[in-house]
């Protein structure tokens, strides 16, 4: 039975990996995309250079007055989001339903922690919604078990060229395109200057490298008795994966070869030399210094936001939408708080996300996609196709795109960076340039169904593992490694 | 009409007994049809998904296939949770977690009952205070209680440290030892107004009379306690240690937002497991195996729970 199931596993891994090296070409994941030509300043050129008239565009692929109904799961705005996305998430949908009068839309937001949950048990029962927005590690695992229907951007009148090749790349399965990307992005590194400044650091710099890490936040705990740097390793929550992968990554390891240019997804490497690496330096910040906040077992990135906003915690790595975050909860502070928080705001300062020992620089490649399911999965068993186009043709717009992605992220369609409403984000939020500048470094999480759980439960349980003593470092790194074996193989526990 | 406790009424009983169970049914058809439509809603609630997890607990459910197109491995997920580390850690979290919570939250219970049974001012407003943790949403106290224990900015940690009792806040639930007894402490304060208002009811049933007349042999309050108020209470005690003990074991709510059953599976009780098993990671097979042993457990429970309400309910009867 295993080996059935093992030879499945690996023919869809290589024929996964097939796909994916396809797609993939020097120096990131860039053809047609050149990703190294994305630099701020390239992206500064071409903002504010072209108009687009989503309304009619999307005219052509569902007339404006067309009938029908509409259901829709979507990853929304949670905790951690600024205000600022909040009212663009308002003002989509009533754009949409003025756009569409007689589209009749159900939509339900859903935090990124519940999705998956909510959606493959839904699917268990045939109720699922017509249309979902997954975050982009969940779209091959619904592929690939056959819920969603074939979907690549011409379908809504756009091309497959106008989308990040490693963002198309989480959509393929088996050679077919299931869904479109809304957005994408990759995260960069923020810290206090003035904590930096008073622990006897250069106040302008951030750390070099992985190792610097560990050594600046031993010194800004030891200096200042605060937490150094904004660990997170809560299981079951998105954040953890996307700020310990750059780290497993920078010092050489990761879970397959999915860091490499042409990944095969065929080894694990979670129990190489590089991989315990990277966790002895988590190890090193959580137990021998003690430098990292203690709930970081617990707790997610939107428990650290408020930590760095009180000038409680050094460095962490983060979205560009933290700036925004930090000034809506300054407004919320009362008192001498807001002075504080202001202070921390004014010394906040954005880098590159640091390197590993021999200069290597990576970031996860994250995002979310859209996708129609079959309509034998879907509550009531039908599917508005016309509608579903027209609500996809809607948010993947240049528009919408950007709008919908404009404090956190980036517009999934490339068309986005063209628009006026990117012009003056660049002028709005704050230290955008920067994480744009770590596009090139972006790593796709592996396009497995199998994706959802190794980066979940696994990574999280074996960094828990090592940093609560429970296992040694080597002993934390082996049993995960061992875990994706078997997950891979088709089962076990 | 025959009259109930005759003798005519008991020779009849003894000859329905005599006959099999489908005639005994045939006897009273118009009954069941009466309860018919309840026990169609029973069969489609409850026992449909009885049988389905029962079937089920004898597939594999990779992540890559869908549940239609499982794999049928027979008794290998109970082999594999057997085999399992994990399992073992799971299952002895869970009785100490079940045992703790119901000792610890019976007995509280038992001393507040004590307490209020007595008349003395304020015995109202003390009594729906204490009622409060009980009725409030255990989703609710469970992020209030994350936040009292934060290990980085929790109120615990702020008063010791503001008092100049610890140098750093205490690690309560980002430590592996800690991190059980500390969701006990949560649950027990959450459980023990049950408790309390059951045993308040079985206070009730004490007669006074025997008290004083205890009183005037001489007996103190520990042996009016022991011999006249204890034996009283022995029925619902029973039934109120086993309902706790069914509702600790079946806990879900508290561990899974404190912790998640981290860290590294610490706080992990069975029915966080089989949750994280079945939606966090789809092994349904396994999570169905898991449920199946659970449901054993708990009708194991549920057969001492109806027994001591039959034993109760003859004891009235006298």
């Amino acid at each position: 039975m295993t080996c059935i199931a093992l030879g499945r596993a690996i023919g869809r891994g290589v024929s996964a990996a097939a796909i994916t090296a396809s797609l993939i070409s020097a120096p990131a994941f860039g053809a047609p995309v050149d990703l190294n030509k994305w630099s701020p300043e390239y992206v500064r050129s071409i903002a504010g250079t072209e108009e687009f008239d989503t309304a009619a565009d999307c005219g052509k692929v569902t007339p404006l007055d067309y009938k029908g109904r509409l259901t829709f799961w979507y990853q929304g705005v949670f905790e951690g989001d600024p205000d600022l996305l909040r009212q663009y998430y308002k003002d989509f949908f009533e754009a949409f339903r003025k756009t569409y009068p007689n589209i009749e839309l159900e939509e339900q937001a859903l935090t990124y922690n519940d999705l998956l949950d909510k959606f493959r048990t839904a699917l268990l029962g045939n109720a699922g919604p017509m249309v979902v927005r997954l975050q982009i590690l969940g779209g091959v695992e619904f592929a690939s078990k056959g819920y969603l229907q074939e979907l690549k951007p011409e379908d809504v009148g756009y091309s497959t060229d106008d989308f990040w090749p490693g963002a198309m790349k989480s959509d393929i399965w088996e050679g077919k395109t299931y869904g479109i990307p809304t957005n994408n992005e990759t995260m960069a590194f923020i810290w206090n200057a003035d904590v930096f400044k008073r622990a006897g650091l250069d106040p302008e710099k951030a750390p070099a490298t992985w190792d610097d890490v560990v050594k600046y936040s031993k010194q800004i705990h030891d200096k200042l008795g605060i937490a150094g740097y904004g660990l997170v390793a809560r299981k079951n929550a998105g954040n953890t994966p996307y700020r310990f992968m750059p780290q497993l990554w920078g010092y050489g390891g990761g879970v397959f070869d999915e860091a490499t240019e042409s990944p095969t997804y065929k080894q694990v490497e979670l129990n190489s030399p590089a991989s315990k690496q990277a966790l002895q330096a988590s190890y090193d910040m959580y137990v021998r210094d003690k430098s990292v906040p203690v709930s970081a077992l617990t707790n997610q990135q939107a428990d650290n936001q408020p930590l760095f906003l009180a000038g409680q915690l050094g460095m962490m790595i983060s979205h560009p939408s933290d700036y925004n975050v930090m000034l809506d909860l300054q407004k919320k502070a009362t008192g001498g708080d807001q002075a504080k928080a202001q202070t921390v705001i004014d010394n906040m300062r954005y880098g590159l996300i640091p390197t590993g020992p021999d200069g290597r620089r990576a970031v996860v490649f994250g995002g979310s996609n859209i996708h129609i399911l079959k309509p034998e999965y879907v509550d009531g068993g039908k599917v508005d196709e016309a509608a579903a186009k027209a609500l996809i043709c809607f948010w993947a717009s240049p528009e919408w795109s950007l709008k919908m992605a404009y404090a956190g992220s980036n517009p999934g369609n490339l068309n986005g960076f063209k628009t006026k409403w990117m012009k003056e984000r660049l002028d709005n939020i704050k230290f955008l340039d920067v994480t744009t500048s770590m596009l090139p470094y972006g790593v796709p999480f592996p396009a497995l169904p199998e994706t959802p759980e190794i980066m979940n439960i696994v990574i999280p349980d074996m960094l828990q593992n090592a940093l609560t003593g429970a296992m040694t470092v080597d002993e934390a790194a082996e049993d995960a490694a061992k875990k994706v074996e078997e997950i891979m193989g088709g089962g076990k526990l | 009409m025959t009259a109930v406790g005759s003798p005519a009424d008991s020779a009849c009983r003894k000859n329905v007994q005599r006959t099999g169970i489908l005639r005994q049914a045939w006897i009273n058809r118009s009954d069941y049809l009466y309860v018919l439509p309840s026990i169609g809603v029973m069969l489609v609630v409850i026992a449909y998904p009885i049988y389905y997890t029962i079937e089920l607990s004898f597939f594999n459910t990779p992540p890559s296939l869908q549940l239609r197109d499982k794999i049928f491995v027979g008794l290998d997920n109970y082999g594999l949770i057997l085999q399992s580390n994990v399992f073992w850690r799971v299952t002895l979290n869970t009785i100490i977690w079940t045992v703790a919570s119901t000792f610890f939250a019976f007995f509280l219970g038992l001393g507040a009952a004590l307490a209020l049974h007595r008349e003395f001012f304020g015995r109202g407003v003390l009594r729906a205070i204490l009622i409060i943790p009980w009725v409030i949403s255990a989703v609710a106290a469970s992020y209030i209680w994350k936040w009292i224990y934060h290990s980085d900015f929790g109120v615990i940690g702020a008063v010791l440290v503001g008092l100049g009792l610890a140098d750093r806040p205490p690690n309560f639930i980002d430590n592996v030892n800690t991190v059980l007894p500390s969701l006990i402490v949560v649950n027990v304060w959450r459980e023990f107004p049950f408790a309390m208002i059951m045993l308040m009811a079985g206070l009730q049933t004490v007669p006074d009379q025997l008290l004083r007349a205890a009183t005037v042999d001489g007996a103190g309050p520990w042996q009016r306690f022991w011999h006249v108020t204890f034996p009283h209470l022995k029925g619902v005690s029973t039934v109120t240690i086993l309902l706790l003990a069914v509702a600790n074991f079946n806990s879900f709510i508290i561990p899974w937002i404190m912790t998640g059953g981290g860290p590294s599976n610490a706080s992990h009780i069975w029915i966080t497991h089989i949750y994280e098993l079945a939606f966090g990671r789809q092994r349904w097979g396994v999570a169905s195996a898991y449920s199946v042993l659970l449901f054993l457990i708990v009708m194991t429970f549920g057969y001492f729970y109806v027994r001591a309400l039959s034993g109760s309910e003859r004891k009235a009867r006298g």
